[in-house]
């Protein structure tokens, strides 16, 4: 068969899977032979190297190595799915065979020739691979950070560093003729602190990276700055008062709140949940949902963030996509699945954790736009209530219930933060919360680049931000 | 897809990786490798969602050289790439410090019945696509004919078959094969704004004796049905009633407070409370591996250790913590056979039952709450204390009042553990952490 040239980015699947493109191309008819919409094969490989750091030394490292593919048939509504990390003629066959029983029109149908094709995007251009890095040079990395946790304090009596640096190569072929591969870094360093005084023990958290260079630790966050706040956040929590319960106002802090608009709106709006009914939103599309000042979005292509993308796990190249603007709802999350049978455009939000896994839509960093108000304002604005400062994170159900753990947090009395708080957990419903968002800060910060969400047993890496907001009234629950 | 019976070779590829590891300089080397094959249908208002069927293989290194410790995983099974990653692994070992305490569990003699254990159900090749599809469909159905339940999440059924194989280069070698089926279903009732929406799923490792269809969706359904129009209560602290996957909850926040692991790092409240009261008489907790057909049960653990019953808590006093064989060096303690990974697992982890009913606890409750729900993360393992997001019932003199929701509890597992009041008689092994009704004097509820 005729030769395409490889593509940006692409990676050399042929060597590590031992087979072609002719194969592929064989497999997706094969994968058609009794009929059905399209058929896809998603090719994944990817290598996990660890560096864990505790009680003062290097425990281990560990290099994790995943490779398979998944073949994909869709007729209708309904999916096939097929798996395998064994890639003789006969298994490839076999899986290809298992995703078309999906379909029971027993009328073949032709997949079309593969076209090579690449993203537009190209976000994580990183000069200084951490694939390609000495062990050497990350264990530095992880023992300047324990260094500074360790000595930040004489309070602080332990300080687990984990550095994981990450490289994921996918190929996506499908009955469309599309041809598309990526290759995605992922670096995140963590520091886990714990403080000790008179008995009590308290532990601080945090971390940075993403689809970043090794460079990213000298020129965007330091270790020091990742252990110093780590390491504060433990102290803080020893001088901790048990948090108030009830109703009050609450201010949620910059940066890390992000995980609210992640909970209480994002995931409501990933189309599955839209096309089933079993969101709170699906019949919403287009009316107001909250007030004027709101504007959300979800954007694959922000550059080197943890949850960006050049092109999605079924191929799709992203776009930044509204969610709501000026408090209306204004569109989706979508994956190929949800916006066939929906009638929509695709987003580019159809993600999956592995080649095991059906790609279902997720967010990738979502958040909400600047508002107007200047975050010490909003501050005075409240004479009693509860600041979340940092979160362990959250959880939402389709009706629109979610909770958000608050790991630290501050009273406000008088306009003024006192003192700090610890384990809280907000809980509200959405269509609620977006009503009573009082005041947006103008002061949008995105939170760590350290988080992952989980849905349907799938985790994906995600970002996600938020200026300074006033919630008018909110149930905080702590300990009367 | 073709299935292999009885395949030895990957047995023989972990044990001609430890050769090769020796060979290449390692002190000491585990290889593990495991054969996994599994069907899931998801079914949704009486039409296929996704059909899954597939089988893939992993394997997993350790090597220690000079007490130096390297971890490795793979799914590329290819015969260049587990040497390279073999070779890497020792190379790497170097960069990592001396630890003391690294190294393989001494060999210890074990023998093991495969079929007294009961945890492989030979009937799984027996189950046809089309079977396992209509029980699916089946129990949506039932779900769905309830009339006050206006949505599926849909009904899943779900089987595993995985085969374990372990040798290392102190000469443990060994292999068992184990099954899982699963059958459940999600529902939703009320309104698009007012949506109450809970599921019920049962597992078990032998296909006879799930539950049937008709009892699946039947709890799914009352689950679901019995949250409709809840209202919000007042901030007030009240006696609390665990339901039994509650009380699995809670148990699985108290593993984690026993595992070796939080232990000797001194992230767990109770690192420093072996030998003392730390519970009321009520309190019995054990980890046992053995136990026949149920679903934490298995032979040895992921470093050969063989499994056995572990008394955790013995009427309050914490008598052990869960162990593999490196937090068990470093508390001087004893492997426990809870190794999984790189890390502790519980094996089959539960809290023995007491003898009131349900319904005797529920009508010995003047005020309170039944827990039936939370969500959220809010567990610290460091102090032990708890806040989540919560549903319940509302409980007025001994009876169900109405459904509560949008209120959190908070509460922290030390004071808990002393103040269960009341311990069921429902113990029922659902999953590999299982716990009986309880109820707890007194916890904050934060509502309006």
């Amino acid at each position: 068969m005729k030769r395409i040239s490889p593509p940006q980015n692409s990676f050399p699947f042929e060597t590590h899977f031992n087979i072609g493109l002719a194969d592929l191309e064989k497999a997706l008819n094969l994968a058609l032979s009794r009929g059905g919409d399209f058929s896809e094969i998603f090719l994944e490989y990817k290598i996990i190297n660890a560096i864990r750091m505790e009680e003062e030394i290097i425990k281990e490292t560990s290099e994790n190595i995943v490779l398979g593919l998944g073949i994909r048939v869709i007729s209708g509504d309904r999916t096939g799915y097929a798996y395998t990390n064994d890639f003789s003629p006969a298994k490839i066959k076999g899986a290809a065979l298992t995703a078309a029983s999906i379909a029971e029109e027993d009328l073949p149908r032709i997949a079309a020739r593969l076209q090579s094709s690449h993203s537009p995007h190209d976000l994580y251009p990183v000069s200084s691979s951490a694939h390609e890095e000495s062990l050497d040079k990350k264990i530095s990395l992880v023992k300047e950070t324990h260094e500074f946790a360790s000595h930040f304090d004489k309070r602080i009596k332990e300080a687990k560093i984990m550095f994981t640096d990450q490289t994921r190569h996918t190929t996506i072929v499908n009955s469309e003729g599309l041809f598309i591969s990526d290759t995605q870094p992922l670096l995140k360093l963590t520091c886990l602190c714990v403080a000790e005084k008179s008995g009590k023990r308290e532990a601080g958290f945090s971390g940075g990276g993403g689809r970043v260079g090794m460079d990213y630790f000298k020129k965007n966050l330091s270790p020091s700055q990742i252990a110093n706040e780590a390491a504060q956040e433990a102290l803080n929590l020893l001088e901790a008062v048990v948090p108030p319960a009830g109703e009050m106002p609450v201010v949620l802090a910059p940066g890390h709140s992000g995980v609210v608009i992640h909970e209480a709106v994002g995931h409501l709006l990933e189309a599955d949940f839209n096309r089933k009914k079993t969101s709170v939103f699906w019949d919403k599309l287009s009316k107001k949902v909250g007030d004027e000042q709101i504007f959300i979005y979800d954007d694959p292509t922000i550059p080197f963030f943890r949850g960006s993308y050049n092109i999605d796990d079924e191929g799709t190249v992203p776009e930044k996509t509204p969610l709501i603007e000026q408090g209306r709802l204004v569109g989706f999350l979508q994956d190929r699945l949800s916006s066939k049978l929906m009638g929509n455009p695709l987003t580019g939000h159809g993600r999956r954790q592995d080649y095991t896994c059906i790609p279902i839509p997720r967010m990738s960093n979502t958040y909400i736009e600047n508002g107007e108000y200047d975050p010490e304002d909003i501050l005075k604005s409240v004479d009693r209530g509860f600041y979340a400062h940092k979160f362990q994170g959250g959880q939402v159900e389709d009706s629109g219930k979610f909770t958000f753990s608050v790991s630290s947090g501050f009273l406000i009395e008088g306009g003024k933060l006192t003192a700090p708080v610890k384990q809280a957990t907000l809980i509200g419903t959405n269509i609620d919360i977006l009503q009573k968002i009082e005041r947006i800060g103008s002061d949008l910060t995105f939170g760590l680049q350290t988080g992952t969400c989980g849905k349907e047993g799938q985790a994906a890496p995600v970002t996600d931000g938020c200026p300074t907001l006033k919630i008018s009234s909110m149930t905080v629950g702590g300990l009367k | 897809m073709k299935k292999q019976k009885h395949p030895s070779d990957l047995m023989d590829l972990a044990e001609s990786l430890v050769s090769f590891g020796r060979s290449q300089g390692a002190d000491e080397i585990e290889v593990s490798a495991v054969e996994g094959t599994e069907f899931n249908v998801d079914v949704r208002h009486g039409k296929i969602e996704n059909l899954v069927e597939a089988g893939s293989r992993y394997l997993g290194i350790k090597v220690i050289k000079e007490k130096k410790t390297a971890f490795a995983t793979s799914s590329d099974l290819s015969k260049n790439s587990l040497q390279r990653l073999m070779r890497n692994a020792i190379h790497r070992a170097e960069f990592a410090n001396c630890d003391e305490y690294a190294g393989l569990p001494p060999l210890k003699e074990d023998t093991f019945d495969q079929e007294v254990l009961d945890i492989y159900d030979p009937e799984i090749s027996d189950l046809d696509a089309q079977e396992k599809i209509a029980l699916a469909m089946k129990t949506e159905k039932i779900a769905l004919s309830d009339r006050r339940i206006t949505n599926s999440h849909g009904a899943s059924f779900e089987t595993k078959e995985i085969k374990i194989y372990l040798a290392n280069s102190l000469g443990f070698k060994g292999a068992y094969e184990e099954t899982i089926f699963s059958l459940g279903v999600g529902v939703q009732a009320g309104e698009t704004d007012k949506k109450v929406e809970d599921f019920w799923s049962s597992s078990h490792r032998r296909f006879r004796n799930l539950e049937t269809p008709e009892r699946v969706a039947k709890k799914a359904v009352e689950r679901t049905v019995r949250q409709i129009h809840p209202r919000k209560v007042r901030t007030q602290n009240v006696p609390v009633i665990f339901e039994p996957p509650m009380t699995a909850w809670l148990l699985g926040f108290l593993f984690s407070c026993v595992s070796g692991m939080a232990v000797y790092q001194r992230l767990s409240f109770l690192a420093d409370k072996l030998g003392k009261k730390v519970g009321n008489e009520k309190i019995t907790v054990f980890d046992d591996g053995r136990m026949r057909g149920k679903l934490g049960t298995r032979p040895f653990d992921s470093e050969g250790i063989p499994t056995g019953q572990t008394t955790v808590i013995d009427k309050g006093m914490l008598k052990n913590f869960l162990c593999n064989i490196y937090s068990a060096r470093k508390l001087k303690h004893r492997s426990t056979g809870n190794a999984d990974g790189a890390g502790v697992g519980p094996n089959n982890f539960y809290l023995k039952a007491g003898e009131m009913t349900p319904e005797a606890i529920i009508k010995s409750t003047d005020r309170g709450l039944i827990l039936i729900r939370t969500i959220g993360h809010g567990l610290n393992p460091l102090t032990g204390e708890i806040s989540r997001g919560a549903y319940g019932l509302w409980v007025e003199n001994g009876e169900i009042a109405y459904p509560v929701s949008e209120i959190t509890i908070a509460g922290n597992l030390g004071t808990i553990l002393k103040q269960i009041d009341m311990v069921g008689n429902d113990l029922e092994f659902r999953g590999s952490i299982s716990g009986p009704t309880l109820r707890i004097q007194e916890l904050t509820i934060a509502g309006e």
